[in-house]
């Protein structure tokens, strides 16, 4: 069950002529989700920071 | 846990019989598809909850939500139209399942629009949560889409009741990456709604306190 399937890195990104979709599919993917976070860290500083001006200024 | 998966499912697991190394999607695919019904199934709660107790916090939760589940039913459907091109020879077909799902991902993107569209954000929680709960019909519908007419779309291949038609060294990685990717979800989520309930609640005593 743990045996590797392939023998050194031109294997694994070539995946037997499939690696341009696996790979591909797997690159946007974690993109789109690791943007996803950025984004959400983004927005809570901005809104903490929109809060203490408020604070601040009254 | 979502890394153990992949690499287990992408560098480990055995090579498919008939898909050969195209299946290895599988691990992002199914993850995906069976969250943004997750999701989806969670809003329509909260919906409920918001439209008959007028619990404002499980707006928020929608609204912070739907956005995480735009993003990743757009995984599965992209992850799905890649898979097709090597396994049927098309990236898309109007089949059940295929269409059900993109229907799903426009409900998410109609119930955002639909809330961005009012100044009254009171009135704007109360009509999203009346759509999340006309567009709930939606997911059995995609669950038996496959059952229920001929698709190109394959039956599902793990099931939570009977037994899974793939091989353990395939189903244990798929099983680990669902987790995984659950939990990275859940954070996420718990991330979004932060944002989102604080820019709702700004006035409030206790976010200036809070903050």
């Amino acid at each position: 069950m743990f045996n590797a399937e392939f023998k050194n890195l031109n294997e694994i990104l070539d995946m037997g002529g499939h690696g341009i979709y696996v790979w591909s599919v797997y690159l946007v993917g974690i993109s789109i989700i690791v943007i996803s976070f950025l984004i959400a860290k983004k927005r809570i500083k901005t809104v903490q920071r929109k809060i203490k001006f408020k604070n601040a200024s009254s | 846990m979502l890394m153990l998966g992949w690499i287990w499912g992408l560098l480990f697991a055995p090579q498919d019989a008939v898909q050969g190394n195209s299946y290895r999607i599988i691990f992002f695919h199914v993850p995906s598809v069976i969250f943004a019904e997750l999701i989806y199934f969670f809003m329509a709660v909260c919906a409920l909850m918001h439209i008959v107790w007028r619990v404002k916090l499980a707006a928020y939760l929608i609204k912070s939500a739907a956005p995480i589940g735009a993003m990743i039913t757009f995984i599965g459907l992209f992850s799905g139209s890649i898979w097709g091109i090597p396994t049927w020879g098309t990236w898309w077909q109007w089949d059940a399942r295929i269409t059900s799902t993109l229907i799903l991902f426009i409900m998410y993107l109609g119930v955002l629009t639909l809330h961005g569209s009012f100044s009254n954000l009171e009135k704007a929680d109360r009509l999203m949560s009346i759509l999340v709960i006309i567009g709930v019909v939606n997911i059995p519908i995609i669950k038996k889409s496959v059952d229920w007419w001929s698709t190109l779309h394959q039956p599902a291949s793990i099931s939570v009741s009977g037994s899974s038609s793939i091989d353990p060294s395939m189903l244990y990685p798929l099983l680990i990456s669902i987790i995984g990717l659950g939990f990275m979800l859940i954070s996420l989520g718990i991330l979004s709604s932060r944002s989102y309930i604080l820019s709702r609640e700004k006035n409030k005593k206790w976010v200036l306190e809070h903050v």
